[in-house]
């Protein structure tokens, strides 16, 4: 199976005013297509800055890291919007929904990127709800779900795009167990039945159990 | 939905603030519009001054009276002349109130001859032409007194004492684009130099004249004045304008304050609603984050803000307008008409200076959003990520 992420020789450093702080360093990974890969490791460990570097939400410092076909290192920023526009999902710990936009529209904003019609727009729309269970509450305000409903909105924005990687971010970390279980199993379906890569980050061993692989970090390496 | 409905939504969102950054802006907006509306009314007596009317007066002071037969010499030896009529200033107070003021004139029979915007019935005309103690008085002071035609007034003379009894025989009107006041008080100048001393009779005011061709009116104005060179009361004539920019300039200085007061008044406006938009982009920018993280660009998230900023700012100029007219049509402007017809013959909100209020409280709107708009677009993803809670 061929490769979605390749990341080389990747090292990421930030500054606070003169002071450097390496958080990744030299890191090189290989993600197959298809796979549903969890993230573990202490805070700091570089986890989320990793997880940015893939999304390209972030920039390598040195290295190179080609995801999904493109060599994110060389693009600029307007190029990594379209980039995570159109290949990549997010879904993050606190949902991160509209308040002011019903759960239909929250799913529809990803699209406004897009050229598609208002009505294919609500059209697929629909079906992203339709697949995380949530149909019936299309056109409910964030502040009438629950948690766990919320996060399943989330999921449908993040899917409505059709993204080749799916990034979550803690996706569980809001949520009780039940809700929890709930949404990982959401996420083993995309990656089973929609073949979605899906990349994830947690600090919940029961979480990274669900997926096929668990990589540790620590301190800016990979174990 | 579209990005501009987002944003409209978006700018809604903390409902109490929204109304009461709308509410600011609208007062802004009511102010705005009724400090431009006196202005324009104060300037209406010269802008919308008659082309081809003619005051003449004593050339040392418009207090001095001219003898009467110059109305004749008026009318019969300076070519061009169409009419020719004449007023003196009464000055009569109502005893009821005497704190009301109004122009309380004596006039000639054909006076509204020279005055065609005037709206009044001929047959209010015929009446005053056969009552020796008839009146025409403008519909403003005639709602402010609560007149109507029939009625019996006496007014209290200050300049002619004594007690001058009037039957209102008509009520005037003019259009709001015409600069006549409405609140003055016309009766017959007969009937006054019947009732004064003898060293007062047979003295007039001024004289007002309309001429064939408004493009003639330098010739026959300095005619009139050569007439009466040699005369002992010398005339100094000027168009309807010139006397009216006379009499109104000493307030352009108020006039030119009171402009700037409306414009720092808009500006207020628009910190107030800069610090609002601020605010709002402060405490959404985990929201810019997440959007950024979707894909939006950073002139994405600009349009956000900036069209959020504009949604407020169109609220409070509706809300403002919605205000001002009832405001001004229904109160201040019936006021200073009743009140003060003199300096404010007709106040009316032009459509001149409520489409420059709404433009100027959209254009402004978008200006007090372009630093918080700036900033939100140069956000960086991961860190405004990171403030999410």
């Amino acid at each position: 199976m061929s490769s979605i992420v390749e990341l080389q020789g990747v090292s990421k450093t930030f500054y606070r005013g003169k002071e450097s702080v390496p958080v990744l360093e030299n890191l090189s990974l290989e993600v197959p297509e298809g796979a549903y890969e969890a993230f573990m490791g202490p805070s700091g460990s570089g986890k989320s800055t990793l997880l940015n570097l893939i999304a390209g939400l972030d920039k390598p410092t040195s290295g190179s890291a080609k995801v999904a076909g493109s060599e994110l290192s060389q693009m600029s920023d307007g190029q990594l919007a379209r980039f995570r526009s159109q290949k990549i999902g997010f879904v993050f710990q606190s949902y991160n929904l509209l308040p002011v936009l019903t759960a239909l529209e929250n799913v529809e904003l990803p699209l406004l990127l897009t050229s598609l019609s208002g009505s294919d727009r609500k059209k697929r729309s629909q079906t992203a709800l339709r697949i995380v269970g949530l149909e019936e509450r299309m056109d409910h305000y964030p502040r009438q779900l629950s948690g766990g409903q919320e996060q399943r909105v989330a999921i449908a924005r993040a899917i409505v795009n059709d993204p080749t990687i799916l990034v979550c971010d803690e996706p569980t970390g809001d949520l009780d167990r039940k809700a929890a279980d709930e949404i990982l199993a959401l996420l083993e379906k995309l990656n089973k039945e929609f073949k979605k890569t899906i990349l994830m980050v947690t600090h919940d061993p029961a979480a990274a159990e669900r997926a096929g692989i668990i990589r540790k970090l620590n301190k800016g390496q990979l174990q | 939905m579209t990005l501009l409905e987002v944003a409209a939504k978006n700018a809604l969102r903390n409902k109490f603030r929204t109304t009461m950054t709308i509410l600011g802006g609208a007062v802004a907006v009511l102010a705005f519009v009724l400090i431009r509306t006196i202005i324009v009314a104060w300037n209406k007596g010269v802008d919308y001054a008659a082309k081809d009317r003619l005051a003449t007066r004593d050339k040392v002071s418009m207090v001095i009276s001219l003898p009467k037969h110059y109305i004749d010499d008026v009318r019969t030896k300076i070519p061009g002349v169409k009419a020719a009529s004449y007023l003196s200033w009464a000055g009569a107070k109502w005893p009821k109130d005497p704190n009301v003021f109004f122009a309380n004139m004596a006039a000639d029979e054909n006076v509204f001859d020279l005055y065609p915007e005037m709206e009044i019935s001929p047959d209010a005309i015929e009446r005053w032409h056969h009552d020796k103690q008839g009146a025409i008085v403008g519909a403003a002071l005639a709602h402010k007194l609560g007149w109507k035609v029939g009625d019996k007034v006496v007014l209290a003379g200050s300049i002619y004492p004594g007690d001058w009894q009037y039957t209102i025989d008509g009520i005037y009107g003019a259009p709001p684009q015409t600069a006549l006041d409405q609140s003055s008080f016309f009766f017959h100048w007969s009937y006054l130099n019947d009732g004064v001393k003898a060293g007062m009779k047979d003295k007039i005011g001024w004289i007002v004249t309309r001429v064939d061709d408004p493009s003639k009116s330098a010739a026959v104005t300095a005619a009139i004045d050569k007439l009466f060179d040699d005369q002992d009361t010398q005339t100094t004539t000027m168009s309807e304008h010139a006397m009216n920019q006379g009499f109104l300039g000493g307030a352009s200085a108020i006039l030119a304050a009171l402009g700037i007061v409306s414009i720092i008044i808009m500006v207020i406006m628009m910190l107030i609603l800069g610090n609002t938009i601020a605010m709002a982009v402060r405490e959404r920018t985990s929201e810019y984050g997440v959007l950024r993280a979707l894909g939006f660009q950073p002139g994405h998230v600009r349009l956000f803000v900036i069209g959020e900023a504009l949604t407020v700012s169109l609220l409070a100029g509706l809300v403002g307008l919605g205000l001002s007219y009832p405001f001004i049509e229904f109160g201040m402007g019936r006021w200073l008409e009743e009140n003060m017809g003199n300096f404010f013959p007709a106040v009316h909100v032009s459509p001149v200076t409520a489409a420059t209020a709404f433009a100027a409280t959209l254009v402004l709107g978008g200006l007090a959003s372009l630093l918080p708009a700036i900033q939100a677009g140069r956000l960086q993803v991961t860190d405004a990520l990171r403030r999410i809670a």
